[in-house]
């Protein structure tokens, strides 16, 4: 892949990360998850640490997405899909009976795979979840679209034509104004579902840089395909196989002393 | 050339013929259509014809309108003889009894025709045209005749054009708007008895109104009364005609009159677009075999606005509902089934079911319901527009059903999600997200049925369309649109006009000339929603990509 030719200089905060030392965002215990008959996630337990990056890297078809997609509760838009377990965000539990998903998916924003702004300007786009929240103050709507913008390292570029259609912009701006769309709503965690997978190594390395300064509001939670990116970008790794998370700890840990053999192998380049 | 065949060559040709000939087809049915309807109002050449008639020579006047071979005899033994045949269209129909004389090319004098000099047509309010050459003008006491009689003519023309305007203006308007209050007082009275309001107080006031109403009814008839009287004084045009007869027309009759040998192109492109509009703005008249088709034209329009103000919402919200919420299964099926099964049900049959449940159970019990005191004369319970546009909504259900699925369903997934994730319920994001990105798909619809319901004659035979309304169902009475009121429709005028008219060789033009109105209106209304739609398609390209 080409971003191994992206040198990326940034440094980890911290390089003596330990799990047991931080904040608990989201708590998950014995999470199964069924498609149909088919079992997609078993035994899924993990404390995913507050205003951290946390990767879940792993071949594909491992549940790294689905398991994502259950801490927004994506997948209650799919008939099929069943659920067993425990999950809370900062004590919440988040499939608590009449829990409102709306609500909860304002606590957990949402960046997918391929950018998908609605087709409207770029100022509705930033603020179409406030808009939803019901705020029509303009004022506040305006201070809001600078200060996700400006979160996004969009700001610049599009300050002068915010009126314009989002869809005339670059993939990697696209991409960014999701970004900039979800934490607009001040979310606690916010969910990227293998960001860069669909743009250039410029726009890759824009997004890496810009994740490295959001974690100090947000909790991050990232799913990718490459493990360079997870090196780069994360402070704690979770690697996943058919459905059970296999290793999970810090990055460094991970990728340099690997507990379990599947993790080495993987990493190693020896499947995945 | 096996080697052709090998290749598929043929198959290519083939589509591309197939293509080719549809192509003929549509440009061929709307040249036709054009043309045929256009040279209606195109002032024609007026021909005399010499005709040996024993002894004496007939002359014959009129436009040559068709002419056809006919096969003759020509003794044993001898190939038959073939002669032309021309139809010409004589007018003068207080005369003759018919517009229409063929002649045979062999009683001719001779083969070429003659242009008629001078000659004159008058379009009458009664009889048709007359063909002929100016005789004299009598007003009065003074007729005129020669080069005074132009100048005369064309002031008593313009005299009587006003004085039929007044009168027309009177009567469907003061009059018209006299005789619906005193109907409304009527059922006023009515609907108190009814309810058992009926006071002596009341019955005294509305005798006053009435009163006052009779008094100002009396006082327009006096006036028109006076018009009338002052139309017989605009005197009366006499005229030669072919065979050496003269024919009276009083001016107050004269409609139009043209001298078309003496124009040139400007004076007939002048006629031309002169006819274009009145044929436009103005009522049909003789059974509806002369005269304009305004209203026939806002009744087509109105009934299809309302049917799309009724038709779209249904068709959205059914979408929707089957594309959204419902959850697949052997119901939804079978309603999809059921529903693309509707588009094919003959459309007669949607008339008889929207006169048997609109207009009868549905308008009769409304008239039980609200307008009781008006029975035994219904109000909704008989065909009128609102049935009409129902039952033609009801027609045109599933196209818009379909195409707004259609439309839904095309919408990225990615999209429905990212509203989802910032936090969006379902509702939110189909009426924010989804549905203005289906609008192009659902104006496609619209356009469909716009099509089907502005071309539909059959169900609307019996669910509000009338040979002739008294009325036009918008107008400037409050409420405005008359959902009760029966309406004229252009595809019915064509029908009736075409093939129920007792004079259906002079109207055969009408009968082109309403089409390519029709064909144009629903082109108009086509091109009005594409040009919505594109608009939409480019604001929502990213469906594309």
């Amino acid at each position: 892949m080409s971003e191994n030719n992206v040198s990326i200089t940034m440094d980890r905060d911290s390089r003596n990360l330990r799990l047991e030392d931080e904040k608990v965002a989201i708590e998950v215990n014995d999470w199964n998850l069924y498609y149909g008959n088919k079992q997609a996630l078993s035994n899924v337990s993990m404390k995913l640490p507050e205003n951290r990056v946390t990767a879940f890297i792993g071949p594909s078809g491992c549940g790294k997405s689905t398991l994502l997609r259950c801490f927004n509760r994506m997948n209650d838009l799919i008939d099929i899909v069943r659920v067993e377990g425990e999950m809370t965000l900062h004590g919440d539990d988040m499939y608590a009976k009449g829990m409102d998903v709306a609500a909860l998916r304002r606590r957990v924003g949402m960046v997918f795979q391929k950018p998908n702004p609605f087709p409207k300007s770029i100022y509705e786009n930033v603020c179409y979840g406030l808009r939803l929240q019901g705020i029509k103050d303009k004022r506040v709507l305006d201070e809001s679209v600078e200060w996700a913008l400006k979160g996004a390292g969009l700001w610049e570029e599009v300050k002068d034509r915010l009126n314009d259609n989002a869809l005339g912009m670059s993939g990697g701006q696209q991409q960014r104004l999701c970004i900039a769309r979800a934490i607009a709503i001040k979310p606690e965690v916010l969910l990227l579902d293998e960001p860069t997978s669909a743009l250039d190594p410029i726009s890759t390395l824009a997004i890496e840089e810009l994740i490295f300064e959001l974690k100090k509001d947000f909790t991050i939670l990232i799913v990718t395909h490459n493990m360079q990116q997870a090196a780069r970008v994360s402070d704690y790794t979770a690697f996943m196989y058919m459905g059970e998370l296999i290793e999970y700890t810090d990055t460094d840990t991970l990728f340099t002393n690997p507990q379990v053999k599947r993790t080495e192998d993987y990493i190693t380049g020896r499947y995945g | 050339m096996r080697e052709w065949f090998k290749k598929g060559e043929h198959w290519i040709w083939m589509s591309s013929a197939m293509v080719a000939l549809s192509v003929v087809l549509v440009f061929g049915l709307f040249s036709m259509i054009t043309y045929k309807g256009l040279v209606h109002f195109w002032p024609h050449e007026v021909y005399e014809y010499q005709l040996q008639n024993g002894k004496e020579i007939e002359r014959v006047v009129g436009e040559l309108r068709d002419s056809k071979m006919k096969e003759v005899s020509a003794g044993e033994g001898q190939a038959p003889q073939e002669i032309p045949q021309l139809l010409i269209k004589v007018g003068n129909r207080d005369l003759y009894g018919i517009d229409f004389r063929w002649l045979s090319s062999d009683e001719l004098v001779s083969d070429e025709p003659k242009i008629a000099q001078d000659a004159v047509v008058i379009e009458r309010y009664e009889y048709g045209n007359v063909y002929g050459w100016y005789q004299s003008l009598k007003v009065a006491d003074e007729t005129f005749s020669g080069s005074d009689l132009q100048a005369a003519l064309a002031k008593q023309v313009a005299e009587g054009k006003r004085l039929h305007d007044e009168i027309k203006s009177i009567e469907k308007g003061d009059i018209g708007l006299i005789n619906y209050k005193i109907e409304q007082l009527r059922l006023e009275e009515k609907r108190l008895q009814a309810d058992g309001d009926w006071t002596d107080a009341k019955a005294q006031l509305m005798k006053d109104e009435r009163a006052a109403l009779d008094q100002q009814f009396r006082e327009y008839q006096a006036q028109t009364q006076e018009l009338y009287q002052l139309q017989k004084t605009l005197g009366e045009l006499t005229m030669t005609v072919s065979g050496g007869q003269t024919l009276n027309v009083p001016v107050k009759n004269i409609v139009e009159y043209w001298q078309p040998n003496e124009m040139n192109l400007a004076d007939k492109l002048g006629f031309f677009f002169h006819g274009i509009k009145r044929f436009l703005t103005e009522d049909p008249r003789e059974a509806n075999t002369e005269g304009g088709i305004f209203p026939a034209m806002i009744g087509t329009i109105t009934m299809v606005l309302i049917m799309t103000i009724l038709v779209t919402p249904m068709g959205v919200v059914a979408a929707v509902y089957m594309r959204e919420y419902a959850k697949d299964g052997p119901v939804l099926r079978m309603v999809r089934i059921s529903i693309n099964n509707l588009a094919g049900v003959p459309s007669i049959v949607f008339g008889i079911f929207g006169l048997g449940f609109f207009v009868y159970i549905l308008g009769g019990s409304i008239d039980e319901l609200f307008y009781g005191y008006a029975l035994p004369s219904p109000t909704f319970g008989t065909p009128g527009l609102l049935w009409a546009s129902l039952t033609m909504a009801l027609l045109t259900l599933p196209v818009v059903i379909v195409s707004t699925e259609e439309g839904l369903s095309r919408i990225p997934r990615a999209l429905r999600e990212g509203g989802l994730a910032l936090g969006a319920t379902k509702i939110e994001v189909i009426s924010k997200i989804v549905l203005p990105m289906a609008l192009p798909a659902i104006m496609t619809g619209l356009i469909l049925a716009v099509a089907r319901a502005a071309g539909e004659v059959a169900p609307l035979m019996l669910v509000g369309v009338v040979k002739l309304a008294p009325e036009l169902p918008v107008d400037t009475i409050a409420p405005f649109v008359h959902l009760d009121r029966k309406f004229m429709h252009l595809g019915f005028h064509i029908y009736d006009v075409g093939f129920q008219s007792p004079n259906v060789e002079a109207s055969q033009p009408l009968v082109y000339a309403t089409s390519l109105l029709l064909v144009l209106i629903i082109v108009g209304l086509n091109l009005g929603a594409i040009s919505i739609r594109n608009r939409l398609r480019e604001k929502y390209k990213a469906l594309d990509n």
